[in-house]
């Protein structure tokens, strides 16, 4: 038979280029892979990727646009890290991020009018943690408490914000919704002093800064505080947690309370900066999900983060900007391809920074 | 066949032995677990390998039923050379292994685990079928049990009759029983026993493989003794005592310039009154009560499973003990966790380095923190230092201070959690009481005379120091004192040097001198 | 009485179950050999645009269902290629496999966006007994793929509980390690339960577009059941016959708003709110039962979602 048998070892040392290789080196298979593809459908796969490339990067309106559509995936993506790296798998960002918006709406309606413009946006982004982590809490108690799978109580949850916030705008003449539209439902809008200000003529707005600076205070917790030190530690063994008296259940808790928080943020943010209302067919976009591909392309590291949120932002606005663009008519749908692709290979290559490929010629193993 | 397996005691002349390793040897990296060893079990007998931890007995078992192949030598079924490539080859032949770790679905019932991968079972399952094959099994061989009971609802006793007759009903003849009676209630035992002679009746040949004592005694034929990968003795239970067998599986072990304390100080540093711990319904640890004054290392011997590891967790506050106390230089820390021990001045390095002592995927740095108070800010920067110091002077090999723990030998991160866990010795807020698991367990020369010389130096300057281990060496050279562990209480104490090294050995076995002159009957 | 709304809308039930639960009974295969695959979703839209292609072009309504089957079996390989072989998080993999279904599909789908299907599923008629109050029009007036999905469920409950095979399957996910001991090939057999799973996946997608919406639109054809399908396998606590009788309240679920709104008495629930029930019940269920769970035969298997690596010997 094969006189080589290839076995999968574990690493014992990690350089940081290694673990930075990893993703680069996927993104780069998946295209070419995709070049392949493209090449097979009678596509230029050059022209293709320039043309996505600059559709997203390189024009005033791609690069804004690209960050714009960054802002809601950086903090979802944070939501999917700080749960994920502990092993807790928050799939529900998707509705935290619901809820989000829900109480971030609710909070610029109610109480941001005579506010000033600092105060009003950060009672939206308060609300919208609040609603998020409180979104997230049944998903934490259960599994604290009696072991319940987080997957599907947060799975479950989800489609019950994606009623919820239907039922509000849709379903009924909720606080909400705007009385004034009558031909088709919409929510109210938010007052100015609760939103985010635009940078100059494009969609870009201040959320960015404010998802930047959380990234950053996500990243500081887990490496300068107590709470990120026992996170560490219970995502790592949980045996040694108990050795050192780390309440195991709590940090549980809260490291899901704080993925909600996040997942909420992310939907305040986008009432804040893009809607300026609760609209549900604006947020019904999957950037929950798409949250834990960037967290997982990221490993989970909140810098690496802002980049792949941003990368994936382009390539998602490339889609639609390819849409009006003249020239090669690329379908739509490559981006997502690409994505996926993307994530696939990722994913796959994960495994490499951990094991490595060792061939062992067969000898006389069978001979004892 | 070898001259010795045809010669040996009880041997039967012109019929081949049921199962036989000729002189085989194993290697494992660094280890010779398996010396040239002979064996060899007749049919209708039941033959004990006898020994500590570390012997071999558990390697010579895995060979014998396929689990590993021999580097050297062969074994023998019937008379004939068989190459055993797998458990499954083993169970082909008819011989059939049953763990100390049971290989049993909780959500299965009885039946279910028995034909669980049975080659011979049809692709249709009839359960009536099986259900009446299994339980007619067991009662031929007195093992009574419910072909329809959920295992997850089953004691542990029960499982094991679960485990013998899946490789009964796979045709075992030869059976390997691996510890036993470690798992087993006295009147459990009784059953077991009860169940090896009906088999040997029908002609099964029963490989037990054990280290106490008096069961030995009651329920063998003849007794193989192993220690440190060799045979020491092979002979008929009726040709020997528990004396003369404890004597061949202990021996006369190298003093290892043992020194003693001298401290006068008679403060009372750690005090356990009536420690008892559960394991679900399982009393682990039985109504255990220890004292260890400043400038003292007491040593607690046994073999493993007797229940060491709860008992460490217990005194170091990991475990919440069912009933009793624990007090650390006076203060009662009884379930208040283990920050309320360290706080009294309670150090605790376990056996589990990698995992629990050390955590894997963090920082050598953030590990120096693990056991530290911390404020709500984390302070790297103490700790930078002292591991980066300890790296230096203990000489740790290592990448540097920020690798992870993960990629550490076992001798190195046992540095590390020595250097983390006996900081501050002797100074005010240093570690009073220092519990040690197994110190030097796996570890070359050089880091286990490092770690040998770190507590005695910890003893000089008057902590308390609590070694448990199951290396019998290890714990006679460190300590002043040595109390004997065996079913969870204390069996035996008394200072090092006045305790004869057969009473400790009968100890560790389970057998209670003081019970019966003779020494020659059961428990 | 077979004219009433709650008759008919049962019987709508009974077919609008059938994508649901045979895309849960696809998932309850592979999870329980142990590999969690969360995409359903992508996988019943490859099955839904492969079959709608074929259909379209053949003519021939079973090749385009088969067709559309061995799709998602195909597609599943993916996540059980990086969930087993390289041991991947599952939960991310099957993600990635709804992202990339979702624009593989969309890609695939150009030329046939919008067109509708030239054929149709006929239902089965029984004979007089589709007459039968209530329970006619209920089982004996359905198109054949609901009468084939009773099947499927039966059929994997007798595989499950009374094979070889199937005490097998069921060893590898609750305690991989034994199953590993005992000589069965874990990886051989997940590999093999999560293709089954993508076979049936691609079923459901299939036949809901070729049996309940014949045309393909980008968006809204599988409707988010794939995501209600790994519900459900919960629901049922992993058992073949109670994802039957779930998928029946599911699809009635969805399908009560119509009827409800028709009825004088019925208080003014909003349709939200029933949409919400069966996710709401998921959870329930999953609490309620799952501290009970380890003293029962029901509840997820233990290694599910768990990658399995066999320690060196």
């Amino acid at each position: 038979m094969i006189p080589f048998r290839i076995r999968l070892e574990r690493r014992l040392e990690r350089h940081w280029w290694q673990t930075a290789a990893t993703p680069l080196l996927s993104i780069l298979a998946a295209l070419a892979a995709g070049a392949i593809f493209l090449l097979i459908e009678g596509f230029n796969p050059l022209t293709v990727y320039r043309e996505l490339f600059e559709a997203s990067f390189t024009s005033r309106y791609g690069i804004t646009d690209s960050l714009t559509i960054a802002v809601p995936l950086i903090l979802t993506g944070l939501a999917a890290a700080v749960a994920f790296r502990m092993n807790l798998f928050n799939i529900g960002a998707e509705g935290q991020l619901y809820l989000g918006a829900i109480f971030g709406s609710w909070a610029g309606l109610a109480i941001a009018a005579d506010l000033p413009t600092i105060l009003g946006v950060a009672a939206v982004l308060i609300a919208g943690a609040v609603g998020g982590a409180l979104w997230a809490a049944p998903a934490a108690v259960f599994k604290a408490y009696f072991g319940t799978s987080e997957i599907i109580t947060t799975l479950m949850l989800t489609f019950i914000a994606l009623f919820l916030m239907r039922y509000l705008i849709f379903g009924s003449k909720s606080y909400w919704r705007d009385p004034e539209v009558t031909n088709f439902p919409q929510g109210k809008k938010i007052p100015p002093t609760a939103r985010f200000e635009l940078w100059s003529d494009t969609r870009l707005h201040w959320g960015l800064v404010a998802a930047i600076g959380i990234a950053l205070l996500v990243w500081a917790i887990i490496r300068f505080t107590s709470l990120g030190f026992d996170m560490n530690v219970v995502g790592s063994s949980q045996n040694a947690a108990r050795y050192a008296g780390i309440p195991v259940r709590r940090t549980v808790i809260v490291a899901l309370l704080m993925s909600g928080a996040l997942g909420g943020l992310a939907g305040a943010t986008e009432v804040a900066g893009r809607a300026y209302a609760l609209d549900p067919n604006g947020l019904e976009l999957g950037l929950g999900f798409t949250g834990i591909v960037v967290a997982a392309l990221a490993r989970y590291n909140p810098f690496a983060i802002i980049l792949v949120a941003t990368f994936l932002g382009g390539l998602r606005n490339a889609g639609v900007a390819l849409q009006g663009l003249p020239g090669e008519r690329v379908p739509v749908e490559v981006s997502l391809m690409l994505q996926g692709v993307i994530l696939l290979f990722a994913i796959g290559g994960e495994i490499f920074s951990h094991y490595r490929l060792s061939m062992t010629r067969l000898n006389t193993v069978a001979a004892a | 066949m070898s001259t010795a397996v045809q010669a040996g005691p009880g041997a039967h002349p012109g019929q081949p032995a049921a199962i036989a390793a000729v002189s085989v040897t194993k290697r494992f990296p660094g280890v010779l677990a398996n010396d040239a060893v002979d064996f060899c079990v007749w049919r209708g007998e039941v033959h004990t390998i006898l020994g500590e931890n570390g012997a071999g007995k558990s390697t010579l078992a895995a060979m014998l039923c396929g689990l590993y192949r021999p580097d050297e030598g062969h074994i023998e079924r019937n008379g004939k050379v068989v190459r055993l490539r797998s458990p499954r080859e083993g169970l082909a032949n008819g011989i059939g292994m049953v763990h100390q770790h049971f290989r049993l679905v909780d959500r299965f019932t009885v039946a279910e685990n028995v034909v669980l991968g049975d080659p011979n079972q049809q692709r249709l399952l009839k359960p009536r079928e099986i259900d009446k094959r299994v339980a007619e099994i067991g009662d031929r061989f007195g093992l009574p049990i419910d072909p329809r009971a959920l295992i997850s609802n089953l004691t542990v006793g029960q499982r094991q009759r679960v485990e013998i007759v899946k490789m009964l009903y796979r045709g075992a003849d030869v059976l390997l029983l691996d510890e036993p009676t470690a798992v087993l209630t006295p009147p459990e035992v009784e059953a077991l026993f009860t169940t090896v002679r009906s088999m040997t009746a029908e002609g099964k040949a029963i490989v037990f493989i054990s280290h106490k004592l008096g069961e030995v005694m009651a329920v063998s034929d003849r007794v193989t003794v192993m220690r440190a990968g060799a045979v020491t003795g092979e002979v008929a239970t009726t040709d020997t005592s528990q004396r003369h067998l404890a004597e061949l599986m202990v021996g006369r072990p190298v003093e290892i310039g043992t020194r003693r304390g001298t401290s006068t100080d008679n403060t009372v540093a750690l005090r356990a009154t009536g420690l008892t711990v559960l394991d679900g319904d399982q009393t682990v640890v039985d109504d255990v009560s220890i004292t260890i004054r400043k400038g003292e290392i007491l040593g607690i011997a046994g073999v493993a499973g007797n229940g060491q590891r709860p008992l460490a967790r217990a005194l170091a506050g990991v475990f919440k003990p069912a009933h009793g106390t624990v007090e650390v230089g006076g203060v009662d820390v009884t379930g208040k966790g283990p920050t309320a021990a360290r706080r009294a001045g309670l150090a605790f390095v376990p056996e589990d380095r990698l995992g629990t002592g050390l955590v894997p995927d963090l920082s050598l740095t953030d590990n120096m923190l693990l056991t530290r108070p911390r404020g709500f800010f984390v302070d790297r920067r103490t700790a930078r230092a002292e591991i980066a110091a300890a790296i230096a002077d203990y000489e740790i090999k290592t990448p540097g201070t920020e690798s992870h723990a993960r990629v550490l030998s076992g001798g190195n991160s046992q540095k590390v959690l020595i250097a983390r866990e006996l900081a501050g010795l002797g100074e005010a807020g240093g570690p009073q009481v220092i519990i040690v698991s197994s110190p030097t367990r796996g570890l070359d020369i050089g880091a286990a005379e490092f770690v040998r010389s770190r507590l005695h130096d910890a003893r000089e300057r008057g902590a308390a120091v609590l070694i448990i281990s199951e290396d019998l060496d290890e714990v006679r050279s460190l300590a002043d004192r040595v109390a004997v562990l065996y079913r969870g209480r204390i069996a035996l104490e008394g200072a090092t040097d006045q305790l004869p090294l057969e009473s400790i050995g009968l100890a560790m076995a389970g057998v209670d001198e003081s019970a019966s002159a003779g020494l020659e009957g059961a428990t | 009485m077979n004219d009433t709304a709650i008759v008919l809308t049962l019987a709508a039930a009974v077919a609008a179950a059938v994508p649901i639960a045979l895309a849960a009974l696809g998932e309850l295969l592979s999870e329980k050999s142990g590999v969690l695959n969360l995409g359903v979703e992508g996988m019943m839209l490859i099955g839904a645009v492969m079959a709608f292609q074929v259909g379209d072009a053949s003519g021939s309504l079973w090749l385009a269902l088969l067709v559309g089957s061995v799709a998602g079996a195909v597609f599943s390989s993916i996540h059980a290629f990086l969930s087993v072989t390289l041991r991947a998080n599952q939960i991310v993999s099957g993600l990635a496999l709804v992202i990339f279904g979702t624009g593989l599909s969309t890609f695939i789908g150009k030329s046939i966006e919008g067109k509708p299907l030239a054929t149709d599923f006929t239902p089965i008629r029984w004979g007089p007994l589709g007459d039968i109050p209530l329970l006619g029009p209920l089982l004996f007036d359905q198109d054949p793929m609901v009468y084939a999905t009773i099947a499927i469920a039966i059929l994997i409950a007798f595989y499950l509980n009374r094979t070889k095979a199937g005490l097998s399957v069921r060893a590898v996910g609750e305690s991989p390690g034994t199953a590993d001991t005992m000589g069965i090939a874990v990886a051989a057999t997940r590999y093999a339960h999560v293709m089954a799973g993508g076979f049936l996946a691609g079923m459901a997608g299939a036949y809901l577009v070729l049996g309940q919406v014949p045309s393909w639109s980008q968006d809204g054809t599988t409707a988010g059941i794939g995501w209600i399908a790994l519900a459900l396998v919960v629901f049922a606590s992993w058992r073949p016959l109670r994802v039957l009788l779930g998928a029946f309240l599911f699809g009635f679920a969805r399908r009560a708003n119509f009827w409800l709104q028709g009825e004088e008495w019925a208080p003014n629930i909003p349709a939200e709110f029933l949409s919400m029930l069966p996710y709401l019940l998921t959870i329930a269920v999953l609490v309620v039962w799952g501290s009970r769970d380890l003293r029962r035969r029901v509840g997820a298997p233990m290694a599910l979602g768990v990658p399995y690596v066999r320690d060196e010997r």
